[in-house]
Parts: structure tokens; sequence; C-alpha cells
């Protein structure tokens, strides 16, 4: 098995594992929390594809990393907007869950 | 870099996924943040282990650091109440049933497709190593994200500009209480903010020829003016110095991608002989933003009567 | 000017005036902002101007080719959405500097209920609200949908979305407090609608070695990558656009919203959505046989459709109506996908302009009735439907604009909306799709039922005085933008041809 598909692999574990939170939790830092474990598990599997292709010298594609790159730092903007966000319902409503999910 | 696997990178991925599931399922969200955490550094040694330093350094800074900064200052605002959680937050009822078998049907056709890739693959590698000569800089990564593919990384800058507006345009929060005066805390600004500036200067500098950049080097000097700001808490309002300071790194990327246009060579094209010279100016005004903006985003704002 | 220094400043008008409104402060954003409003238009006529004369234009980012480099087209389609963007936004954009300045002044307040800050048991003031922070964003939001209307990139285009997205919410956060939760729920969405985006991306990357539309559309086939890539895509900017089911989120944030945020969230960014997927299903997988994944699509119009009216019937207050009318309309631009499609044969253009004229007229009516709502909440201090009578004395230029935009929403002639529903309805006959034609006259007769009753108000006798005595006047200024706007869509029915004209260039034989 080759470091690719062994990161490859564990990428798609991380989407399903993220996904699955993301989806059901209902405190909304843990959502946040499955929104950026999903995320870590598209980057690897993006990053373990890039891997694969190397030139004679040992450097691999570096559009792959440089779409990380910018996934990793457009998804941390959003976490700190969400956050602020959290916090301002919070303060407001007294619960840090988003309405639908609230116990009746 | 090796191909095959060592006994490390098995164990590294065991971990990954154990504490992956681990942070999203602990009922105690403070230990859930710290195990997201952990979880941001092993990953960065992932990147290391898949030939991509860049990537690792800005996923230990940013990925880890700065989220994990974040999420903790969020929850210490939300206080106990604010924080507590089901005892068994993912647990499998019938409805939820359904969702885990659609994420397992996505995992598995996701296999079936990683699987079915051809063996060799060239992906872009060959273009974009070819071009390094022309870009201006040695580093790939850098030179794609600078020069071939600068026009995302523009945008990218307004996606941070935009969450630190966001930020502001959100009311004044009440602040934290103030922690228990620390001496070792005074000490350790004394060392370590004119390292964090010194070294985040060397990784802008280097990331030309080697792994860095500006992304990095912003994240560092962010850590610094956090822990400036957990021993002397700074406030980043919307006045004019602090508006012009965030709004810099996009301005001059745009203006030298307008520049050029107007000038002969296209938006955001670089002439070979001063195509070093350039991304090294947008770089410096982008880390100084991006600092500015990343500290903004963790000690958030007043707007009171700013804005004038 | 070259047509690609055209596009260049379609590009970079609207994010050079965001970088000037930001650096002006209170006092000088709004100039900014109209300043940028202005400059924005007139580069977009010049680029229409070049498409029309000359086809498609290219611009490569850094001068590099794709798939390395980025490349930026302007082609028929992308020309019309740019078009619609620019002018629907220089409307709202002249509202909004009115709405702004006047809210002080009136101190009118738009949270559904008193804001208050649980803990502290006292009510918020609203006057500290940054509202000039309304014009930077905006500036940023309306730079993100040219991008992505040029955009020629998937990577590129994932970026511009996540730009649009995040400036949404920080609108959507003007509101205030009360806001929080429908702006959170929207920005989560959006997070897992650019996630599931992102992977299909990755696949399509990983099976094709390119990033680039057009390169993509000569190499990709039929392949269990290209199908889970279409899905993943399409799923995710489902999430994104609102499309029933995944449309919850939209009445609460747009609903919520200042009138003039609403009226760029209804008429001008969820449009952004259905354009994507009409890139993806009639240009990137166009060539491919997959019937299932448009005539899915058309479905789910369908269900918009009617789901959209009904719940809009259902509405007590103002603006969650119009809103519920926005998940409704959407539901008939994908309806329009399956008929634009090749199985569809010669009808196929006939769709595409249906579409492309029902999203322009949907823009210009749907801006002029969330702006309408906008004066009626401060002459009358809430958006009550019940209570708003006699409105038609009180503001008769706003009954006016009202029942102008009503008009082209219902598609009743001589509207741009009737135009556009007609196209439609031909198509949906020349394919022989019934149901289709079913559906889009339920909904319009749902429509009329809903947006007739609200209008009907403006005839009733009397009405309630507002609470406090005084009789607020909602600014006279504001209200002729409104009508503008509404004129606007009624006189969309005119362009049908040049219309379809445009639209003809650059599609791929």
């Amino acid at each position: 098995m080759s470091l690719a598909l062994l990161y490859g692999l564990a990428g798609i574990v991380l989407v399903a594992m993220g996904l699955y939170a993301a989806l059901v939790a209902r405190h909304v830092l843990r959502r946040l929390l499955g929104l950026n474990v999903l995320g870590a598990g598209v980057f690897m599997m993006l990053v373990a594809l890039a891997s694969r292709a190397v030139d004679s010298a040992g450097r691999p594609d570096p559009v792959p990393h440089a779409m990380v790159l910018t996934g990793i730092v457009v998804a941390v903007s959003a976490t700190a907007l969400a956050l602020a966000l959290l916090r301002r319902m919070h303060r407001h409503d007294g619960s840090a869950q988003l309405p639908e999910d609230r116990a009746p | 870099m090796a191909a095959e696997v060592h006994a490390l990178d098995l164990v590294l991925v065991v971990l990954l996924v154990w504490l992956g599931w681990r942070a999203l399922a602990s009922a105690d969200l403070f230990k859930a943040v710290v195990q997201f955490i952990v979880f941001g550094l092993l990953l960065s040694l992932a990147w290391v282990r898949l030939g991509a330093p860049d990537v690792a350094l800005a996923e230990a800074a940013i990925g880890a650091g700065l989220a994990g900064a974040l999420l903790l200052d969020t929850l210490a605002r939300l206080g106990r109440d604010g924080a507590a959680d089901e005892t068994r937050p993912l647990g499998l009822t019938p409805a939820r049933a359904g969702i885990a078998l659609a994420c397992l049907g996505l995992a598995g056709l996701l296999v079936a497709s990683v699987l079915l890739l051809p063996e060799s693959w060239r992906g872009l590698t060959g273009p974009a190593l070819q071009q390094l000569g022309n870009s201006g800089v040695s580093n790939p990564v850098t030179a794609t994200l600078l020069n071939y593919r600068g026009w995302d990384t523009l945008l990218e800058v307004g996606v941070l500009l935009l969450a630190v507006l966001g930020l502001w345009i959100l009311d004044v929060e009440p602040p934290l209480p103030p922690p228990a005066p620390d001496p070792m805390l005074g000490l350790l600004l004394r060392i370590l903010l004119p390292l964090a500036v010194v070294v985040a200067g060397y990784l802008l500098w280097v990331g030309a020829h080697a792994p860095g950049g500006a992304f990095q080097g912003a994240a560092l000097l962010a850590a610094g003016g956090v822990l400036w700001h957990l021993a002397r808490p700074l406030s980043l309002p919307a006045t004019a110095p602090v508006r012009a300071a965030v709004v810099l790194g996009f301005a001059v990327f745009l203006g030298v991608g307008v520049a050029m246009a107007a000038f002969g060579g296209g938006f955001l094209s670089f002439p070979p002989a001063w195509a070093g010279a350039l991304i090294l100016l947008i770089e410096t005004a982008a880390m100084l933003s991006i600092a500015v903006i990343m500290l903004g985003l963790f000690v958030g704002g007043r707007t009171g009567k700013a804005g004038e | 000017m070259s047509g690609g220094a055209w596009l260049i400043a379609v590009a970079a008008v609207p994010l050079a005036a965001a970088v000037a409104a930001l650096l002006a402060g209170r006092r000088g954003a709004a100039a900014a902002g109209l300043l940028g409003s202005l400059l924005g238009t007139v580069a977009v006529l010049g680029l229409a101007a070049a498409v029309l004369d000359g086809g498609v234009q290219e611009v490569l980012m850094g001068g590099w080719a794709a798939p390395l480099g980025i490349a930026l087209r302007a082609d028929g389609l992308a020309t019309a959405m740019l078009l619609m963007t620019a002018i629907v936004g220089s409307g709202i954009a002249l509202y909004a500097w009115r709405y702004f300045g006047a809210a002080h002044a009136t101190g009118a307040h738009e949270s559904p209920a008193p804001p208050h800050d649980v803990r502290a048991g006292r009510p918020e003031t609203t006057t500290d609200r940054p509202d000039w922070l309304f014009w930077p964003v905006w500036l940023l939001a309306w730079g993100a949908l040219n991008a992505l209307y040029l955009s020629g990139d998937l990577f590129n285009l994932y970026v511009t979305l996540e730009l649009l997205g995040l400036a949404a919410v920080a609108l959507v956060a003007l509101a205030g407090a009360g806001a929080a939760a429908a702006a959170l729920r929207y920005l989560l969405l959006a997070l897992l609608g650019s996630m599931l985006y992102i992977l299909g991306v990755e696949l399509l990357y990983a099976a094709y070695q390119t990033l680039d539309l057009q390169q993509l559309r000569a190499r990709v086939q039929p392949s269990l990558s290209a199908g889970l890539a279409a899905a993943l895509m399409t799923t995710g900017l489902l999430v994104k656009t609102a499309v029933f089911p995944l449309h919850f989120w939209l009445p609460p944030a747009h609903g919520a919203a200042p009138a003039p945020v609403s009226a760029a969230l209804s008429a001008l960014v969820v449009k952004a959505g259905f354009y994507l997927l009409a890139r993806l299903w009639l240009d990137l997988f166009g060539a491919l046989p997959w019937q299932a994944g448009p005539v899915l699509l058309g479905v789910l119009g369908c269900g918009a459709v009617l789901w959209g009216g009904v719940q809009a019937l259902r509405q007590q207050r103002l603006k969650p109506m119009i809103a519920y009318s926005t998940v409704a309309q959407l539901g008939y631009l994908l309806i329009a996908l399956p008929l634009a499609g090749q199985g569809a044969g010669g009808a196929a253009a006939g769709a595409l302009t249906a579409a492309v004229l029902l999203a322009a007229s949907h823009a210009a009516a749907k801006a002029s009735m969330f702006l309408c709502a906008g004066s009626l909440l401060a002459a009358y201090g809430h958006d009550r439907i019940a209570a708003l009578a006699g409105f038609g004395a009180r503001l008769p230029l706003t009954a006016t604009a009202f029942a102008l935009a009503a008009l082209s929403l219902v598609g009743l002639p001589p509207t741009g909306g009737f135009v556009g529903k007609y196209l439609l309805v031909e198509a949906a006959v020349r394919a022989g799709a019934w149901g289709t034609v079913a559906v889009v006259l339920a909904g319009s007769l749902l429509s009329a039922m809903f947006l007739f009753h609200a209008l009907s108000r403006a005839f009733v006798e009397g009405g309630e005085p507002p609470p406090g005595g005084a009789v607020p006047r909602a600014p006279t200024a504001p209200q002729l933008v409104s009508l503008a706007l509404a004129l606007l869509a009624v006189g969309l029915a005119l362009v049908g041809g040049p219309l379809a004209a445009l639209l003809a260039t650059g599609v791929a034989p």
C-alpha cells in the first residue's frame, strides 16, 4: 500500500466522521468541529493525491498544496465568523443551539 | 520523501482517526477542543509525511493554533451552561441511523473512486515546475499562490478581510474577567515577542525558496499579538488606522494587479525580471494585514464611536 | 477599450470600491459605494458591448494558460448575469444610501421582536450599529458575484463562493442580535455546501488533471468519479441556493435582514447558485448523456414552486412572505434546466432565454418588493400584512411599485415575468412536459393569491394609527427607487429578442 493510498483512505474516514457530526450534533460548536474535521479529510485526500505526482527531483504537484493552503485559511475565517455569531446568539437567545435543535 | 509506508505512518493515521473521533464525540466540549488542537498538530505531521511542508506550517499555525485559540476563547465566553451538551452527542438514534448510513455510503463511493484512479498520474507538476524560472521564486507552492493562481489568493485575502468586517458588524462583547497577574507571562513576552517578529520576517523571506510565506509569517505575528493581549488586553476597533492596516494587503495586491494590467502585461502578469520583487512586495503587505486581521479575529473589536 | 480590458474592469472595480469604502469610514462609505456602482455598471455595459460585437471575451489571469492559471471568460450567459447584478445592484445601492442614512433619524428598527439581551435583561440600543459597514461588505459581495460569473476555473469558483457566502452572512448580521441565529444557520450550511463542492472538484481534478471548465468539458467521460463529483457538487450548490427541500435557511435569513440586504440576497446572491447549476449541467456535463441530473433538478424545482407558494400564503408578515416567494421563484429557474439541456432539441435555446429572463425579472421585481417592504416598515412601524391598511393612499409610490412588481412575479402581461413564463411554458409544451406546465400555472395562481392579498390592503380604508401618535413618513427618494426597479421588471418584457441573441454567444456546438 502506498503512502498516498493510506492517507487517502484516512482522509475518507475523516470525511465520513466529520459529515456525520456536522449533520447530527446539536451544539453549534460541535457542528463546527465536525465541519473542520470534514475539511481536514477533504484536504488530506487532495494532498495524498498530489503526492503521487512527483517529478524526477521528487517534488510533488504544487497546485493541490496551494488549494489546501487556501482552503485552510478560508475555513478558519469562516469558523471565526461562525464563532462570533454563536457567541452573539448565545447572549441574545440564551442557547448555544440553533432554534430548531433546542428542546421545546 | 519516501513513498513507502513506515510504521510511523500507520501509527499517525490511527491516531488521527481516533483523535478526530474523540474530538467530535467527547461530551465535554473543552476536552473535545483540546483533542481537536492535538488533532491539528498531528495533521501537520501528516502533511510533512506527504511532502507538503508549506501546508504543514500553515496547518500548525492557523488550522490548529488560531482555530484552537478561537474555539477555546468562545468556550470560555459561553460559560458552563453554554458549553454543556448531551452525554452522548453523536449517539445513534433511529433518525440518525439514516444519516450514518448515508455517510458510510459516501465513504464507500469515495473509496471506489480513489481505487479506480490510474496508476501513473502526472497532475500539474510538469507545467508548474517548468515555469518556475519565470515565476520569480523557486518555491513551487509560493509560485502557485502568488503568481500562477494569484487571483485565487487575492480573493482569499478578501475572505479574511470579510471575516473581520463581519466581526465588526456584530455588537461589542462584554470583556472576560481579567486573569490573575502572572509574572511568568511578562518574562515570556519579553523573550517570545521579538522572537516571533524575527521568525515571522524570516518565514516571509525564506518563503521564496523554501517552505514558508506570508500566511505562515502572519500567523506567527498574530500569535505574538495574542500573547500580548493575554498580558495586556488589546482591542482592535474599526478606527482609521486599524482599517487601513487590515485592508493594506488586499489593496496592494489588487493595486499591483491593476498596475500590471495598465502597463501592458495583463492583470497580475509579472514580467519575469520583476516577479520576485513584486511577489515580495505583495507578501509583505499581505503578511502585515493578515496578522492584524487574525489578531482582530481573536480579540474582537469595539465599534463604539469608531468609523470616522 | 478592448474586451479584455472591460472584463478586468468588471472584476476589479467593485473590489477597488470596497477598499475605498472601508478606508473612507462612516462619512465617505456611501459615496464610495455609489461611485463604485456607477463605474461598475459602466464596465459591465462596456463588456456587454464587446461580447455582442466580438463574441466570448477571455482573459488569462497572470498571463498563465489554464489549467495552471485561471481563465476568466465572458460568454452570453455570464454577461447577462453580470448586467442583471450591476443594474439591480445599483438600484439597491441608491436605496441603501437613503435607508441607512434615515434609519438614525427615524429610529425605526426591523427586528421581529424588540432586541434584548437575555443576560442583561434590558433592551439594546440600535443606534450604535455600524451600518456604514454595509458598503464595503456589499461591494465585496458584488465583486465576488462578478468574479463568480466570469470564472472559468472550478477551484476559483470555490473561492468566489466562499467570499460571496461570508459577505452574505455579514450582511444578514447587520440586522442585529435577533438575526444571529439565522445568519449562523446560513453560515453553517454554506460551509457544508462548500466542503461537498470541493470534494467534487477534487474528484474531477484527480480524474482529469485540470480545473478549467472548458478543458474538463472536453475531457470528462461518464465514470464513477465524474458521477460522484457531479452529485457532490450539485448537492453543495443546492444547499447554497436554497433549493427545496434544502431551503429552510432562507426565509428566516431574508426575513430578518434590513430591507436593502434582503433585496440584495433574494434578488442577486441566490442567482449565483442557479448560474452554477446551469454551468455545471448545461456546460460542463452538457455533452454527457446524463438526463437524470437535470430532470431531478427540474423535479425539485416543481417542489419549490408549490411548497414555496403554499408557505407564502400562510405568512402573516410581509417580509417572510416575500422570502418564501423567492423560494418559489427559484423553482422556475430550476424547472428550465432540463428543458434547456441538449436532450430537449430545438426548444433548448428558448428555455435558457426563459430562465435568464425570469431570473432578471425576478431580480428587479423582488428587489423592488423588498424595498417597498422597507418603506412600509418605516411608515407603519411593523410589517403585519393584515394591519397595513390603506397604504395605497399613504404611500402611493410604494403601492404602485408593489403592484407592478407583483404583476411581474405572478407573470401577467406586460411584464418581463410574463414573457419569461410564456417562453418557459412554450418550451415545456414542446418537450411534452405537461406536468411541468401544470406546476407553472399552479405556481402562478398561488403567487397571485398571496401577492394580491397583500396588495389588497392598499385599498382598505383606515388602518390602525401607528404607536406613539406621531405619523412617521417614509422618505420619497427610496420609494422612487422601488418604483424604478418595478418599471424595470415591466420593461424587461421588451428584451426577449436581444437577450436570446446575447445568450447565443459562446454556446458550444
